[in-house]
C-alpha cells in the first residue's frame, strides 16, 4: 500500500497544484488454442505533479517514490509550469477553488495483492477445457484471465485529496468456427468485476449457460449471410446500447473535444434526440445502486456528481474538467482522470447510460417488417461530426417480426443526433458493459449501458 | 545499463531459471501539447523499465516493472521464476542462441528541447496563418533520449542509444457550426531540422480537412475502385500482418494463408515488406524481443506470400520458418503508375484517407465507413464524403489491384505508397 510522501510537500505548493502516487498492477494469463502464451505480471508505478501557472500546466512524473523524488517531481513540474507560463503568456487567473470540498476521502484497500498467478492460471486452465468439451465444432478458441488493481493517492491544493482503490477482473472468450466452405467466423465475450478476480470468476461453470449460448451464436453466424448495405430499421440489443452511448455521444459532449470542434458546441439547449432519449454519466450511484465503475474524487481532486448529458432529447450539458468548467460557467463534476502514474488527467466518461424506457424488447423486435436485430459488439469510434461507428459481430435479420438468420460481421453507422431522433421505442430494461478500455490518449477504464432501442442506422454489407 | 541487466539476468539464474532473457531501458521524454489551437501543458517524464522473461522445464513466466533498483529486480527475478514455476511447459518456449552482440548509438548531441517548442510553436502559427479553416483539437510534440540493453543467458547482448522527436496532430476543418471529420497524422523525425507541417502527407491531409467542412454521401449503392492513401496504412498492411502471418492466426490455425507460402495471395504489383533498416526509418529497432538481429524481410514478393512474421515461438509452434524483424516498419515497394494517373483511372470510388470500422475478423470481411475521403468520379476528385459505407474482403481485394503509386510516403515509420483496389461496395444514406 502507498506510504502518504505527498501531504508533506503541500507546503511547498505555491499554484493550483496536484500531486499524485499511484500503481497499476495486472495479472494477465492467455491461452490460445490450449497452450498458455502469456503468463505476466506487471507493475508500474511512481508519482506524478502537475501544476497550473497563468493558463497552462507543468507535468512531471517519475517512477521513483520517496519523499525525495516526491519533491524533484514537483520541482520540475513546477519549472515547466513556469516556462510555459513564460513563453506561452495566456495571463488566465488561477483556477477557482472547490467549495465545501469534503475532507480526505479514503476506500478501504482490496485484498488484492494476495492473490496468487495460479488462481487465474487453474481459473483458465479449466475455463479451456470446459470450452472445448462443449464446444465441439469450434476451430480455435483463445482464453484470458486478467486482474488489474490501481491504486491512487492525491494530495491537491484545493478539492478533495484522496486514496482510491479500483481493482478490476475480467475473463474473456474467444471462438472461431469455420462455414461450410471454410471461412473462419469468430465470437467473443467478456465477463468483468468490479473487485478481487475469485470474490466472482469462483469456478468456470458458473458461465456454462454464458458459454452455451455464445456457441449457439456462433453456430448461427456460421451460417451467416451478409448485410443488405443501407439504410435499414434496426433493433438495437441492450448489450450494444452502451457502445452508443458511449461512441456516438459520449465523446462528442466531453468539452476537451466540444472546444476541438465537436458538433455539440452548438447545440446546447437544443433538440439533438427522441424525446424518449435521456443520458447520463453517473459517478457513483445509479437506480439506487453502486455503478459498475464507481468515481468519488477525480484526479483534480473534484468530488464527483452526475453529469446530466441529454434530458428528454434536449442537449444539457458536457463533461468537464475543473478548466474546461471554468470556460463554460458551469460546476466540474469529476470527469478527469489518469489512467498510468505517467498520465496527466483528462476529461473521460465514467458510468455513461442511455435511461430505460417503457417497452418490451420482444414488442421492439415484433414491429419490425424488414431490418436486423443487432446484438454484439466490438468495436466502436465516434468524430468531431457526431458521426459514429462500431463494429457489429452478432445480428440477425428481421423479417415479419421474427428474427431470421445471422449476419456475417459488419458495422453501423450514423450521426448521432440525426440518429438519436429516430429512435421511436425504448425497452423497460437495461444492460452494463464494463469489460472494454475507452482510448481516447491513455487507456481508460470506463462502463457503459443502456436499453434496447428502434432506429434507424446505415449498415454495411453487400 | 549493460550492469543492470546482467544483473537481473543473474538474479534470474539464481532463482532457478534455465534459461532467461532482460531487456532494461531508462529514458526522458519531454512533450508540449495543445488543445483547441493553444498550447495547454509541459510534461517531462522519467521511464524506468525491466522486462524479463524466465524458463523453467519450458514453463514460461514474464514480469515487468518499471524500477531498476537492485531490490526491485532481484524481487521482480524471484516473481518471475516463480510465475514459470506456475505455468505449464511448452516446449516450443526458446531464447535466441548467440550470434553476434552489437552496441548501436542513434544519438547526434543532446535532445533540442528549445528546438522542439520552437517547432511546435512555428506549427501552431503555420496553421492559424495558412489554414484558417483548421482547428487543431489535439497536438502533442516530444523529443525523448533512451539507453536500453537486451541481455539473454545464452550470451546475446544488444545495446542501444538514441534520440528521436516525434509529433501528433488531430485536427479538423471548421467554418462557423460545420465541421469535418477529424483526422490524424504524425511522424517520427530524427532532428528539428524540418518543419512538421511539410512531414509526408500532413499538408495535404490539412488542406483536405478545409475542403471537407460540406461533405455529402453517395447516392447509391455501386461497386467500385477505393485509392488507399499511405495515411490509411491500417486498412490493409496492418489487417495482412494481424489476421494472416503473425503468431496468433498462424497458431490457431485461422489464417487463411496458413498453407499459402510460395503462392500467388495478391495481385503481383504487390511487394510488402518490413524494412526496419530503411534509411527513411527514424525508430527501426535492431533486435526481436527474442533476442535476434533484426532484418529486412520480403512478406509478399510480387503477389507471392515469401513469409510470415512469425517469433522464435511462434515459428516452433508451427514449424513454420523464423523471421527476425519488426513487422510495425512497414514498406510498400513503388509502383509503376503516377498517381494523377490512378485517379484517372478511376471512374466512380473513393479516394480513403481513414477508414473507421470494425476490426477486420479471420475472414478478411471488411466494413466500415470512409473518413476524410473524396468521391472520385469519371476520373477526378470530386466531393467529400460523409456517411459512406465500404465493404470488401481483403483477401480478394489483394488480387484486385489494379495500380500502385510511384510516389510514396514516409512517416519516420513507415514507407508506403498509394494502392488502387477494385470490387469495393459502397453505399451511401
Amino acid at each position: 500500500m502507498l506510504q502518504d510522501f505527498l501531504t508533506a510537500q503541500k507546503k511547498n505548493f505555491k499554484d493550483h497544484t496536484e500531486l499524485r502516487a499511484q500503481v497499476n498492477a495486472n495479472k494477465r494469463v492467455v491461452m490460445l488454442a490450449g497452450n498458455m502464451v502469456g503468463n505476466t505480471q506487471t507493475e508500474k508505478g511512481g508519482v506524478c505533479a502537475r501544476v497550473y501557472r497563468g493558463g497552462t500546466y507543468g507535468f512531471a512524473s517519475g517512477a521513483e517514490y520517496t519523499p525525495e523524488s516526491v519533491g524533484n517531481v514537483l520541482k520540475a513540474a513546477t519549472e515547466n509550469a513556469a516556462f510555459m507560463d513564460a513563453n506561452i503568456k495566456k495571463d488566465e487567473p488561477p483556477l477557482p477553488k472547490i467549495e465545501n470540498a469534503p475532507g480526505k476521502v479514503e476506500l478501504k484497500k482490496p485484498i488484492f495483492d494476495d492473490i496468487p498467478q495460479s488462481i487465474l492460471i487453474d481459473y483458465a486452465r479449466v475455463l479451456d477445457e470446459l470450452v472445448l468439451k462443449k464446444c465441439k465444432n469450434i476451430s480455435s478458441r483463445t482464453i484470458v484471465a486478467d486482474a488489474l488493481c490501481i491504486e491512487k493517492l492525491l494530495a491537491v491544493s484545493d478539492g478533495a485529496d484522496s486514496h482510491l482503490f479500483q481493482p478490476r477482473s475480467m475473463v474473456y472468450i474467444w471462438l472461431t468456427a469455420d462455414t461450410s466452405d471454410g471461412v473462419p467466423v469468430e465470437l467473443f465475450k467478456g465477463f468483468s468485476h468490479v473487485g478481487r478476480f475469485d470474490e466472482y470468476f469462483k469456478e468456470p461453470l458458473q458461465f456454462e449457460k454464458e458459454i452455451d449460448e455464445l456457441y449457439k451464436s456462433l453456430m448461427d453466424k456460421r451460417e451467416g449471410v451478409y448485410a443488405n448495405a443501407g439504410i435499414r430499421k434496426c433493433v438495437l440489443h441492450p448489450d450494444l446500447a452502451g457502445m452508443l452511448s458511449h461512441e456516438a455521444v459520449g465523446h462528442t459532449v466531453e468539452a476537451d473535444l466540444v472546444l476541438g470542434g465537436s458538433v455539440a458546441a452548438h447545440n446546447l439547449n437544443k433538440q439533438v434526440a427522441s424525446e424518449l432519449i435521456s443520458m447520463t454519466d453517473f459517478a457513483h450511484t445509479a437506480f439506487g445502486e453502486t455503478v459498475p465503475l464507481p468515481v468519488y474524487v477525480d484526479d483534480e481532486g473534484t468530488p464527483a456528481g452526475d453529469a446530466i448529458l441529454i434530458e428528454n432529447g434536449i442537449l444539457k450539458g458536457y463533461m468537464h474538467s475543473r478548466e474546461s468548467a471554468r470556460h463554460f460557467g458551469v460546476k466540474p463534476q469529476g470527469n478527469a482522470r489518469a489512467f498510468e502514474f505517467s498520465d496527466e488527467p483528462i476529461i473521460r466518461m465514467r458510468n455513461t447510460v442511455i435511461l430505460p424506457g417503457k417497452d418490451k424488447l420482444d414488442d421492439l423486435i415484433a414491429s419490425v417488417d424488414d431490418g436486423y436485430f443487432l446484438v454484439k459488439t466490438g468495436n466502436g469510434q465516434a468524430d468531431s461530426t457526431g458521426e459514429f461507428m462500431f463494429s457489429v459481430d452478432l445480428g440477425y435479420e428481421i423479417k415479419n417480426g421474427k428474427p431470421g438468420k445471422a449476419i456475417r460481421e459488419t458495422t453501423i453507422s450514423g450521426v448521432a443526433f440525426e440518429m438519436l431522433k429516430t429512435v421511436d421505442m425504448v425497452s423497460d430494461d437495461m444492460a452494463w458493459e464494463i469489460s472494454g478500455f475507452c482510448g481516447k490518449k491513455q487507456p481508460m477504464t470506463t462502463s457503459m449501458g443502456g436499453p434496447a432501442l428502434r432506429c434507424d442506422m446505415n449498415i454495411g454489407g453487400r | 545499463m549493460k550492469d543492470i541487466a546482467n544483473y537481473a539476468l543473474d538474479a534470474l539464474k539464481k532463482a532457478g531459471a534455465d534459461k532467461a532473457l532482460c531487456s532494461a531501458e531508462k529514458g526522458r521524454t519531454d512533450e508540449f501539447n495543445i488543445e483547441a489551437n493553444t498550447f495547454t501543458l509541459l510534461r517531462t517524464t522519467f521511464t524506468d523499465s525491466l522486462h524479463l522473461k524466465a524458463l523453467v522445464g519450458g514453463r514460461k513466466g514474464v514480469t515487468v516493472i518499471n524500477k531498476l533498483d537492485f531490490a526491485s529486480i532481484v524481487e521482480a527475478a524471484q516473481n518471475c521464476v516463480a510465475l514459470a514455476k506456475s505455468s505449464e511447459p511448452d516446449e516450443a518456449e526458446d531464447i535466441a542462441p548467440l550470434v553476434e552482440n552489437m552496441d548501436f548509438d542513434f544519438t547526434d548531441g543532446e535532445p533540442d528541447i528549445t528546438g522542439l517548442f520552437n517547432r511546435s510553436k512555428e506549427y501552431l502559427e503555420q496553421v492559424r496563418d495558412e489554414l484558417p479553416k483548421i482547428m487543431i483539437e489535439g497536438f502533442s510534440s516530444s523529443c525523448s533520449s533512451k539507453k536500453g540493453v537486451y541481455v539473454n543467458s545464452n550470451g546475446v547482448c544488444f545495446a542501444e542509444k538514441r534520440n528521436y522527436y516525434s509529433f501528433n496532430s488531430m485536427f479538423v476543418g471548421k467554418d462557423g457550426e460545420k465541421s469535418s471529420s477529424f483526422n490524424y497524422d504524425g511522424a517520427v523525425l530524427k532532428d528539428m531540422g524540418a518543419r512538421f507541417i511539410d512531414s509526408g502527407m500532413h499538408r495535404q491531409l490539412l488542406e483536405e480537412a478545409e475542403k471537407s467542412i460540406n461533405p455529402r454521401s453517395v447516392d447509391e449503392k455501386f461497386t467500385g475502385k477505393i485509392i488507399v492513401t499511405p495515411a490509411c496504412a491500417d486498412l490493409i498492411w496492418e489487417t495482412i500482418l494481424q489476421n494472416f502471418i503473425s503468431d496468433r492466426p498462424m497458431i490457431e490455425g485461422t489464417s487463411r494463408w496458413k498453407d499459402a507460402l510460395g503462392t500467388q495471395v495478391a495481385s503481383d504489383k504487390l511487394t510488402f515488406r518490413a524494412a526496419p533498416h530503411h534509411p527513411q526509418i527514424i525508430r527501426g529497432h535492431q533486435c526481436t524481443q527474442d533476442g535476434f538481429r533484426i532484418q529486412d524481410i520480403d512478406f509478399i514478393k510480387d503477389g507471392i506470400l515469401k513469409s510470415f512474421a512469425l517469433s522464435l515461438y511462434g515459428a516452433n509452434k508451427t514449424g513454420k520458418p523464423l523471421v527476425p524483424t519488426a513487422s510495425y516498419n512497414m514498406e510498400v515497394l513503388a509502383g509503376d503508375t503516377p498517381l494523377d494517373e490512378i485517379i484517372k483511372s478511376v471512374d466512380r470510388g473513393i479516394l480513403l484517407n481513414r477508414f473507421s470500422g470494425g476490426s477486420p475478423g479471420a475472414s478478411g470481411d471488411i466494413s466500415g465507413v470512409a473518413k476524410n475521403s473524396f468521391l472520385i468520379l469519371d476520373g477526378n476528385i470530386s466531393d467529400a464524403l460523409q456517411e459512406t459505407m465500404i465493404s470488401f474482403n481483403i483477401l480478394d481485394a489483394l488480387k484486385n489491384i489494379t495500380a500502385i503509386s510511384q510516389e510514396r510516403v514516409t512517416n519516420g515509420q513507415t514507407v508506403l505508397p498509394w494502392c488502387c483496389l477494385d470490387g469495393i461496395t459502397v453505399s451511401g444514406k
